[in-house]
């Protein structure tokens, strides 16, 4: 768990799907030029692979809240006992 | 000595004219429909109670019986009461319940929506339970892509429920974390009450980011429950919603790319349309006359250009040979070549006759000097004459010109003689 610290927030899944969702309504409007429109849709494929991409590979990262001598939490990790 | 006897009373009755002390104990009267009975219950017994008396209460206490001394009136201590018909964590339970909605706890209002893609999941629970295993279960299972903070806490018995108040606060004052899940597996409503405390439900209400309650099984309610932002049946079913933002999110971009396709699909398409219908179009036939005309007009022009040009050309030529040969006629240095040329003829005409001129005269000098040399003394004195010459130099040519004794000279051909007259006379 401790490898691959990279967050989720490397990818914004928010932004890129609102993005993704722009170039669905620009395609769909349809009064774009050609070139223009498969740049737009090169860009989607790329946001939508890069943030599939980043759902695969998903990895739980678990730490729990300790609190030290003057009552302050800090985040360790979680051992569970998996089955 | 009363209490001696009636140590170990159990008494019903209604409360009323009740007083809750600062100090802690409660004082009341319990009555029934003919008679009423001071009761006293003490901080320490009071401190364990459940629920909160109230006047009207049916109630079952358990104490002893005493006087008391300043007014000698009876009075029984309490150490233990019960509502009556209820049992006492029910009516705890109505009681906080009423009293937090009056509040407006629960208000529809009040509820916050999840966010629409957890990234931190705060979660209060048993770091030992099955809930905590279930719920990062599920979390994997739907491959969320979220973090999870734990506060291990105690989730039933003495204190569990200041801890979990305690868990929740914590949770809420870490920036990162975006939503809270409060809960714990199923049990009795014994092992389930920390989730019905007061303390616990305050929490909730001032966390700061939604909360999620996931405590026991389907029918359980707790107050917990009422005052979460949002009730999930189970543990489970709390780590299920916030999965699913991030599975919507999977199915969202799941949708959106095939939208997209479609999109770019359809204008492919309508622009293949477009080309297919212009290049159809009328105006593509008349441009190809036009400019197959436009072609045979340029051609012609062309060689009409050539021919041109080429005329241009010779004349240019020509033009350019005249030019040079003036041009050469210009020139300093034949000009020069050509007066030399001149003066030569003008020379050799001057010379000619010169000469002829000159020659004639030396002809002719030749001529006179012949009939000169034939008139010379000179060549008389070849011919062995003399010539007697004085002293003077003049020329002796009769004897008288001498006298006797003179010195002459006489001259012939090839010199001189000296002579000296001895004589003069006639011949």
């Amino acid at each position: 768990m401790a490898k691959n610290e990279k967050p989720a927030e490397a990818i914004d899944f928010e932004k890129a799907l609102a993005e993704l969702e722009g170039i669905v309504k620009q395609l769909e409007a349809g009064n774009l030029a050609l070139e223009k429109s498969l740049a737009l849709f090169e860009r989607g494929v790329q946001l939508a692979r890069a943030c599939k991409e980043k759902l695969a590979e998903a990895e739980l990262k678990v730490s729990q809240l300790v609190k030290d001598k003057q009552g302050l939490f800090s985040e360790e990790a979680f051992k569970e006992d998996k089955d | 000595m009363l209490g001696q006897y009636f140590s170990d009373v159990w008494i019903e009755g209604e409360v009323s004219n009740f007083k809750a002390y600062p100090s802690g104990h409660l004082y009341f009267a319990l009555k029934d429909e003919g008679s009423q009975l001071q009761a006293v219950c003490f901080r320490h017994s009071a401190q364990r109670l459940k629920f909160a008396l109230e006047d009207g209460m049916l109630v079952v206490g358990h104490g002893r019986l005493e006087v008391y001394q300043p007014n000698g009136k009876y009075q029984v201590i309490l150490d233990t009461i019960e509502p009556k018909g209820l049992g006492a964590l029910q009516k705890a339970f109505e009681q906080l319940k009423r009293k937090l909605e009056k509040e407006g706890l629960f208000a529809l209002e009040r509820k916050r929506p999840l966010p629409a893609l957890p990234r931190t999941v705060g979660i209060v629970t048993s770091p030992a339970g099955a809930a905590i295993h279930d719920m990062l279960r599920t979390l994997r299972l739907h491959k969320a892509q979220v973090k999870v903070v734990l506060f291990p806490a105690q989730v039933q018995g003495e204190g569990a429920a200041g801890q979990i108040a305690e868990g929740v606060a914590a949770l809420s004052d870490r920036p990162e974390v975006d939503v809270i899940i409060v809960g714990r597996g199923g049990g009795s409503i014994e092992d389930l009450w920390s989730f019905n405390e007061e303390v616990v439900a305050r929490a909730i209400a001032a966390a700061r980011v939604p909360v999620i309650s996931g405590v026991g099984h389907e029918t359980d309610f707790t107050i917990a429950d009422f005052v979460a932002d949002t009730r999930a049946a189970t543990p489970t079913a709390a780590a299920q919603l916030v999965a699913r933002t991030w599975e919507e999110l999977d199915a969202r971009l799941g949708d959106l790319t095939a939208q997209m396709l479609e999109a770019a699909e359809q204008v492919l398409f309508e622009k293949q349309q477009a080309v297919d219908e212009l290049v159809r179009h009328r105006v593509f036939d008349l441009m190809a006359a036009r400019m197959a005309e436009l072609h045979h007009r340029t051609e012609r022009l062309v060689t009409a250009a050539e021919v041109a040009l080429r005329s241009t050309l010779r004349a240019a030529t020509a033009a350019l040979a005249a030019l040079d040969l003036r041009l050469s006629r210009q020139n300093p240095v034949a000009r020069v070549l050509r007066r030399k040329v001149a003066l030569q003829v003008l020379a050799d005409r001057l010379e000619k006759p010169a000469l002829a001129l000159l020659a004639r005269q030396n002809v002719r000098l030749e001529q006179s000097a012949a009939r000169l040399d034939a008139l010379s003394p000179l060549a008389s004195l070849g011919r062995g004459y003399s010539i007697c010459l004085k002293t003077d130099g003049s020329v002796v040519s009769r004897a008288g010109q001498v006298g006797v004794g003179d010195d002459v000279r006489l001259r012939v051909s090839d010199g001189s003689i000296g002579c000296r007259v001895t004589r003069t006379g006639d011949n």
